[in-house]
């Protein structure tokens, strides 16, 4: 098990150090730059040199590499050229909307997607079958951002019970504040609900002709016991895999539909640092997601092992 | 009455190319306490036999006919009946022991679990049932503890756990599906022996469902030998062995390395195939690979006629005298 978390952790090491290795070279291939972004193209040209000489901008780029990975090790992420604030406390701000969206996302998805799923898989050829796997391919056709102004103008525009965008911030209630987050989860949710029910439903399949599910009917379980105490589990790894990309997915790739409702999330963050020249939050924000994409990686494997005593290792019998 | 009566079970399934006949017209009955064998190449019906007899045939298929358990007709009955006698009445040993068992669940789980079902037992007395089952099949709760998980035995002690939870409801009928092909040879005869113990010490019948005339041979008192979906031949062990009629019996048992010497070398392989279940021969099915075929053997099934004590043979021209 300690073998086992220390590879983890150079794993995560390295992955950190490649990504931001990957971004910062990027962004130095990448043209413009960040003095005339922000002083104005008619700036003068003194102003910007002394400008430069305060971002560090002058520098070499090694230098100004190490510079940036040394402030990583003190918990200094550096300052928002565009905000002129600690990029770390950007980021905290961003993420109190962000990682509560991806949560609400993810559990809806699942919510939805994995009971279609087996319900489908359970009923195989039955028009419940037949509608899911409508419903899985229109959730996957559908472009989200479509579906999300389209609910907007049911619910708040139509039936008004929903704001259309914004975020009302945490200080004004919790209820105004998730309520703000319902319709982007919803919208976020769909696609993602519908290829978990996919997956989930093909998982369930395979399983469902494996030997032991004949034993445990062989057993006297009833269809519905055998399928949930013998097959859901067996067939959930693969799930949890997409569950998985999924979430890191949401944490970042969720800038559309941050723009659709307006909200003030890490994907919107990204979006507008790339616009401004913003490099500092660029590469901050980027490496920060490189390792959430390992940390959630690391709980997939984690959950893995639950799932499935082969994957715990441990002794042998007789 | 016998404890299960078989009669006139025929079993087809459509297909897209045309209805496949899985099984014609098998009537057989088994008393309490008996061991019957069937042999016969895979795809003969033997299993199917089995699964009906389970209800558990494949959703597409539709069975016609009568089984009787105990004089209930277990065509007739509904769903949540057959879960009754599921593992409580008829309980099943599979071929492969390294499929059969749940992956995820210690085995003591998966032996408790037809005593939770069935006997209403708790958990903790479930528990304490499968651990004295583990231990009945030779896995003593020292050595084997019942939180291991089937990837921690060997193919010979999975089918040991799976033998504990077919037992552990005390059933009347133990249907064994060819439960030592799948494992090494040493194995085999521990398994067999197992079996046998088991059958005689709580008096419950045996069906064994096997491609091994040897098998049959140790295990059972009566036989039956399939062929396309139907019973060609029955009778007595001993009976079938000394005087074996049907040409397809013959040649199954010339097939086992060490049978008779001229017809090992003669009928060592039957040639041809076995025609397909959606294009039987409206004749004898046998008649396509059979040395004996006569045009009469091509006309219409032939019915099974007795040529010895309790010994009935489907063939026009049988074999008589000693094997």
């Amino acid at each position: 098990m300690s073998v086992f978390l220390a590879r983890r952790l150079v794993a995560l090491f390295l992955t950190l150090l490649g990504a931001s290795l990957a971004v910062f070279l990027i962004l130095e291939v990448l043209p413009g730059d960040p003095a005339t972004v922000m002083l104005g193209i008619g700036a003068q040209e003194d102003s910007l040199a002394a400008l430069r000489a305060q971002l560090g901008l002058d520098r070499p780029a090694w230098q100004r590499y190490l510079v940036w990975i040394w402030g990583w090790f003190q918990g200094d992420l550096g300052n928002s050229y565009a905000y002129d604030e600690p990029v770390i406390k950007i980021i905290l701000e961003r993420l109190r909307v962000s990682l509560p969206l991806a949560l609400m996302a993810i559990t809806l998805s699942t919510a939805i997607g994995l009971p279609l799923g087996v319900l489908a898989a359970a009923r195989r050829n039955s028009l419940t079958d037949v509608s899911v796997m409508g419903f899985v391919q229109v959730g996957v056709a559908i472009p989200n951002f479509w579906f999300a102004i389209l609910m907007i103008l049911f619910f708040s525009v139509f039936l008004k019970v929903m704001p259309a965008g914004g975020f009302a911030g945490w200080d004004a209630g919790v209820w105004p504040a998730i309520k703000s987050l319902i319709l982007p989860a919803v919208a976020l949710a769909l696609p993602q609900a519908a290829i978990l029910a996919r997956v989930t439903r093909s998982s369930v399949l395979e399983v469902m002709r494996e030997d032991y599910v004949r034993t445990a009917r062989a057993k006297g379980l009833t269809f519905a016991a055998a399928l949930w105490r013998h097959a859901v589990r067996n067939a959930l790894i693969p799930v949890v895999t997409i569950m998985g990309l999924q979430f890191s997915f949401l944490l970042a790739g969720t800038i559309i539909i941050e723009n659709v409702f307006y909200l003030p999330g890490l994907g919107r963050l990204i979006f507008q640092a790339i616009a401004q020249r913003d490099v500092i939050v660029v590469k901050d924000v980027v490496v920060l997601l490189a390792g959430a994409v390992v940390l959630v990686n690391f709980i997939v494997d984690m959950s893995y092992a639950l799932l499935d005593p082969r994957l715990r290792g441990g002794g042998h019998g007789q | 009455m016998a404890l299960l009566e078989v009669e006139d079970l025929n079993v087809t399934i459509p297909t897209p190319r045309g209805t496949a006949h899985i099984l014609s017209d098998v009537s057989f009955a088994l008393e309490r306490g008996e061991c019957l064998g069937f042999a016969g190449e895979s795809g003969c019906g033997k299993s199917i036999t089995a699964m009906a007899v389970m209800g558990l045939l494949p959703t597409t298929a539709q069975a016609t006919g009568r089984i009787r358990l105990d004089g209930r007709d277990l065509l007739a009955m509904d769903e949540a009946g057959l879960c009754a006698i599921r593992g409580r009445r008829v309980a099943m040993v599979f071929q492969e022991p390294m499929t059969a068992l749940n992956p995820v669940k210690t085995i003591g789980f998966q032996v408790a679990e037809g005593p939770r079902l069935h006997l209403k037992l708790s958990k903790a007395e479930a528990g304490r049932r499968a651990v004295a089952m583990l231990r009945r099949v030779g896995l003593p709760p020292d050595r084997f503890s019942p939180d291991l998980y089937p990837y921690q035995l060997s193919g010979g002690q999975r089918q040991r756990v799976m033998i504990a939870a077919a037992l552990a409801c005390e059933p009347d009928i133990l249907i064994a599906d060819e439960p030592t092909t799948a494992l090494d040879v040493t194995i085999q005869a521990q398994i067999l022996d197992l079996i046998s113990d088991v059958v005689q010490e709580t008096g419950m019948a045996l069906v064994m469902i096997t491609h091994d005339l040897g098998v049959i041979a140790e295990t059972a008192e009566r036989m039956m030998v399939m062929y396309a979906g139907r019973i060609v031949e029955s009778g007595p062990t001993a009976e079938v062995f000394r005087h074996m009629a049907h040409p397809y019996t013959r040649g199954l048992f010339a097939a086992i390395p060490g049978g008779p010497e001229e017809e090992s070398r003669r009928l060592a392989t039957i040639p041809g195939q076995v025609p397909e279940p959606i294009a039987l021969p409206p004749g004898c099915a046998f008649a396509g690979r059979c040395a004996r075929t006569e045009d009469d053997c091509r006309a219409a099934v032939p019915p099974a006629e007795p040529v010895g004590p309790g010994h009935r043979v489907r063939c026009l021209h049988p074999h008589v005298g000693a094997t």
